[in-house]
């Protein structure tokens, strides 16, 4: 190896080492750049109300220092001739490596340049790089450690904020929440029933849109409550609009649910009932006496469990049992029923097979169980049938449009089959123009019906058919109105609910339903008699009637003391106050004497004229408390004290004592 | 002769020069060294120091040492430059015509000892700045080429004594170094007692001839010096220049003139002179840095403000020495 490469191979050989304890000396640089930039931003945030993605941030740039830092000082390129600067420096070489580089590449230099690089790989050759770069903590790693340190101490410090920023802060979270659940519920509203009327569906989205708003808090309080007021404004106004038509007030919501769904009519439940009826004989309104046969099935299951279990018990037992179950078939037989399973298990009791009775009387008590569930249902399909209009006059009556509609069809049906007997139709017209009177309250149905009536009259079937057509088409149209109308109004009661949730500083979970009535939502309809109001709901204390408060006036709750002083009650004033006498201590000064209105909540207090008392007492205290208990306890002895303050007045005295 | 030869040629004729000297003159080791730096850079040595500390002698000695020609020349105010240079006189030849002919004065020598330059007249003074710089003489419209190798090693009183003039700048800026010779310590005062007033006059060897002189400023100037030790160099000199983007602030604060381009000449060969000196064959930061003073001191002229509050221009260089990196990028590894 010649001269000039021994210098060159002792400077490549400090070139990786100097690169990683570059990297070594930037990363720990970077750290304490980031921890300073983190400690500067932790600070911040510590003091000032800065959000915490400032922090996040600091951390994330803190974190880019250090791994950057390194990173820069690993893929920084250093020349050799910077090293041999470097090594010459640190191992006062005067030069004579760097020199030496440079005169290699000039073979013009001649005898200097042979002269020079002999000299520099004399010293070249001895050249240890773990000698001239030994590992070890940079100084500025103390630095930086003492600032991570800062930091991570920094950390555990609780942040100060102001009580009104901490209150801002809560409305914002509280304002995000309600506009959250707002725009949930407002779009299950449009998921579930989604609006027939273009209006309607822009004041959904309206009231999606703003419960959105609200919960990227990009709105204050006030004007989320001006937004939701003046959108809830709108929502009622255009409620209002759709239900105005009179057939609104006629409309049960809940109509359609009588008949079972859309279009089920008072026909098809009672085939379903007969058919029922058929099934269960003389069990058919029966599921008392159902139940109460299968409870004595299960008290001989049990029984007979239990002689399973005892082998070789009493013989008795068996019989009596086999005796149960012969007349729990009986009573089945008289209500036109029969298990086979019971049978057979009062033969396997006969024949002292206990196990073979078990599996029989779960079978028999499993078919118990179905023909208790029939009764049921059938129990049921008769209260709906019940409710259902029978004809439809009658569901023109009470309101149920679906049903109403469906039965339209089945007359269009009716109509246009080519056989329609002659007392059928007569039957038809009769329905027709019985439903005529309660139709008008629809729009143009009562006009529609009667037309079909006119029609029928005059033998033009296809004319009668399009004429109750045109009555059902009209029904249909009303009833997409009313839920439209009841979409409008469940998102009206949303926003009245985020407005009150805004509003009282509660949770959304936390604010009640307002008391309107479920089916207008207060606008007023056949269910809720026009008041607006739910049965059972309510327009809070000071508004309506007792009546209408559901919890009357024991609902009203003190929470604050009261201060009647003010008011005047002349029947309650003492009487003979002017005949005191006057030459009384003129300490005597009016006094409030505080007493527990509820028990549990602070006591109003009541302003009883000349029994304060004020200066040096003249007697002993003991002895005043101690004639005070007497007096007391004499009193509670008498009942002359309210059983509501009693315990009241034993703890004071007992506190006294103590 | 190959390059190692004439470097040991070299460091032998150092050595014998050093320790001729020493013979004589006790002490001062920086005096010495800057003055046969000087002799080796071929050039012009400005001594400055308060009377009896040696200065005639070392330059005598020097001129003993050197197997060279020597005149000394005492300036004093009614010295005139003809004095120094020569003039042309009538002289009646042997045929008995008169013409003119030119005298040679003290000038026409190899060493010239200029002692107590300053107490001139700025005229007498600047009769030296032709042949300084040039090596030559103008006399009686008549230009004469002064002999190599050529030295003027002035000594000077400081400025502020009494009947002193002020060297110009220009004059200045030809000295290759301006030496300040300081009071010698007590062991150096008692060795000159015992050699002065005990033992007989030392006979001063002859060590170097003039060709040889030559040879050797020759491989001075082949000294390789690195880049990046050129550019301290330069940057060294520019950070004296007041008031520009390279000056250090001291420079701008206290300087009214920066060093002239002969600065950065004079460190670079002082520089080559010194690493011969002691065995290296390159020029090293350090050999700037050790030469910087001389080299400099006499090339920064200081501003009023500097005067007023006492500033040297060494405390100047020293401050230049300490704000100039090494290498215009930091070096590190």
């Amino acid at each position: 190896m010649d001269e000039l490469s021994v210098i060159r191979t002792a400077l490549e050989q400090v070139g990786p080492r100097s690169r990683w304890l570059r990297v070594w000396r930037g990363f720990w640089q970077g750290l304490l750049a980031g921890a300073v930039v983190v400690v500067v931003a932790l600070g911040l945030y510590k003091v000032v109300p800065v959000p915490w993605s400032l922090v996040q941030a600091g951390a994330a740039l803190g974190l880019g220092l250090t791994v950057g830092s390194a990173l820069i000082a690993g893929l920084r390129r250093v020349s050799l001739a910077q090293i041999a600067c470097w090594v010459d420096d640190r191992l006062q070489l005067k030069e004579r490596l760097s020199t030496a580089l440079e005169l290699a590449d000039r073979p013009e230099a001649g005898d200097w340049r042979r002269l020079l690089i002999a000299d520099a790989a004399q010293h070249a050759a001895g050249l240890d790089p773990r000698q001239l770069l030994p590992w070890g903590l940079p100084k500025v790693s103390r630095w930086a450690l003492a600032v991570v340190a800062m930091c991570v101490g920094l950390g555990f410090v609780p942040p100060y904020r102001s009580a009104a920023y901490v209150q801002r802060q809560r409305q914002a979270a509280l304002i995000r929440d309600t506009g959250r659940q707002l725009a949930e519920v407002v779009r299950q509203e449009l998921r579930q029933r989604p609006p027939a009327l273009p209006p309607t569906q822009k004041a959904l989205e309206q009231v999606v849109e703003l419960g959105d708003r609200l919960g990227r808090a990009s709105l204050t309080q006030g004007e989320a409550l001006r937004e939701l007021s003046n959108l809830a404004q709108q929502l009622s106004q255009q409620a209002r609009h759709l239900a105005d038509q009179p057939a609104f007030k006629r409309l049960d919501p809940t109509g359609g649910e009588a008949g079972g769904g859309a279009g089920q009519s008072f026909e098809k439940l009672q085939q379903q009932i007969a058919a029922l009826q058929k099934t269960l004989a003389g069990a058919a309104g029966q599921p008392d006496k159902l139940a109460k046969l299968q409870q004595q099935l299960q008290q001989a299951r049990q029984g007979v469990a239990a002689l399973q279990h005892s082998a070789g018990g009493p013989k008795v037992s068996a019989d009596q049992l086999a005796s149960g179950l012969t007349d729990a078939g009986q009573q089945l037989r008289d209500l036109g029923q029969t298990l086979a399973g019971l049978d057979e298990a009062i033969k396997a009791l006969a024949n002292n097979r206990a196990d073979l009775a078990l599996e029989h009387l779960d079978a028999a008590l499993a078919d118990l169980a179905k023909l208790r569930a029939l009764a049921q249902s059938l129990q049921q399909l008769q209260q709906q049938a019940a409710r259902l209009g029978k004809d439809l006059a009658e569901q023109l009556e009470r309101g149920q449009v679906e049903a109403a509609i469906g039965t339209l069809r089945r007359m269009i049906d009716l109509l246009k089959a080519a056989d329609l007997p002659p007392e059928q139709q007569q039957k038809l017209m009769d329905e027709v123009a019985r439903a005529i009177a309660p139709g008008s309250q629809y729009g143009q149905v009562g006009q529609h019906l009667k037309q079909a009536l006119q029609h029928l009259q005059q033998n033009q079937k296809p004319g009668a058919a399009q004429s109750l057509a045109a009555a059902a088409q009209e029904l249909e149209e009303l009833l997409r109105q009313m839920q439209d109308c009841q979409g409008l109004l469940a998102a009206l009661e949303a926003v009245d609910r985020a407005q009150a949730a805004i509003c009282s500083g509660k949770s959304w979970s936390q604010v009640q339903r307002s008391g309107r009535c479920a089916a207008c939502g207060g606008l007023g309809c056949g269910r809720c008699k026009g008041r607006g109001w739910s049965h059972g709901g309510g327009t809070g204390p000071g508004v309506g009637t007792w009546a209408d408060d559901p919890e009357g006036w024991m609902r009203w709750e003190q929470t604050g003391p009261v201060d009647n002083s003010g008011v005047q009650r002349p029947d309650l004033a003492p009487r003979g106050l002017t005949e005191r006498p006057t030459d009384l201590n003129p300490n005597l000064m009016p006094d409030k004497v505080r007493g527990q209105f509820t028990p549990g909540s602070p006591m109003p207090s009541i302003t009883l004229k000349g029994l304060g008392i004020k200066g040096q007492s003249t007697v002993e205290y003991e002895a005043a408390a101690a004639a005070a208990q007497a007096e007391a306890q004499s009193a509670l002895n008498q009942d002359k004290v309210p059983r509501a303050y009693q315990q009241a007045v034993r703890q004071y005295f007992d506190d006294l004592n103590r | 002769m190959t390059t190692e030869e004439r470097i040991q040629k070299f460091r032998q004729a150092w050595t014998d020069l050093r320790t001729e000297i020493g013979k004589v003159l006790v002490g001062q080791e920086a005096i010495v060294e800057g003055t046969l730096t000087a002799i080796f850079a071929n050039g012009h040595v400005l001594l400055e120091g308060v009377p009896g500390l040696g200065k005639t002698l070392l330059v005598r000695t020097l001129g003993e040492a050197l197997d060279l020609s020597f005149s000394r020349i005492q300036f004093t105010p009614d010295l005139m430059p003809s004095d120094i240079l020569g003039t042309n006189l009538v002289i009646e030849t042997p045929s008995g015509r008169r013409e003119f002919q030119f005298q040679r004065g003290p000038i026409f020598a190899h060493l010239i000892l200029a002692d107590e330059i300053n107490r001139a007249t700025p005229k007498t003074q600047s009769a030296l700045l032709e042949a300084m710089q040039e090596k030559q003489v103008t006399a009686g419209g008549e230009m004469r080429r002064l002999e190599e190798p050529f030295f003027v090693l002035a000594t000077q009183n400081p400025i502020d004594q009494e009947g002193t003039y002020p060297l110009p700048e220009a004059q200045l800026d030809r000295f290759f170094f301006k030496l300040l010779v300081g009071y010698p310590t007590a062991a150096e005062l008692t060795e000159v007692l015992n050699r002065t007033t005990e033992r007989p006059p030392v006979r001063v060897n002859k060590v170097l001839d003039g060709p040889r002189l030559l040879e050797l400023q020759q491989l001075v100037r082949e000294v390789p010096v690195a880049s990046h030790v050129k550019d301290y160099a330069v940057r060294l000199v520019l950070a004296t220049h007041p008031n520009t983007p390279t000056a250090v602030p001291i420079a701008s604060q206290y300087l009214r003139f920066g060093s002239s381009p002969r600065g950065a000449q004079t460190l670079i060969l002082a520089g080559k002179v010194r690493a011969l000196a002691q065995g290296r064959f390159n020029v090293s930061f350090e050999d700037i840095q050790a030469v910087a003073l001389p080299a400099l001191r006499h090339r920064l002229i200081l501003n009023f403000e500097a005067e007023a509050e006492g500033i040297t221009t060494d405390q100047i260089i020293q401050q230049v020495l300490q704000a100039v990196p090494r290498t215009a990028e930091p070096v590190a590894v």
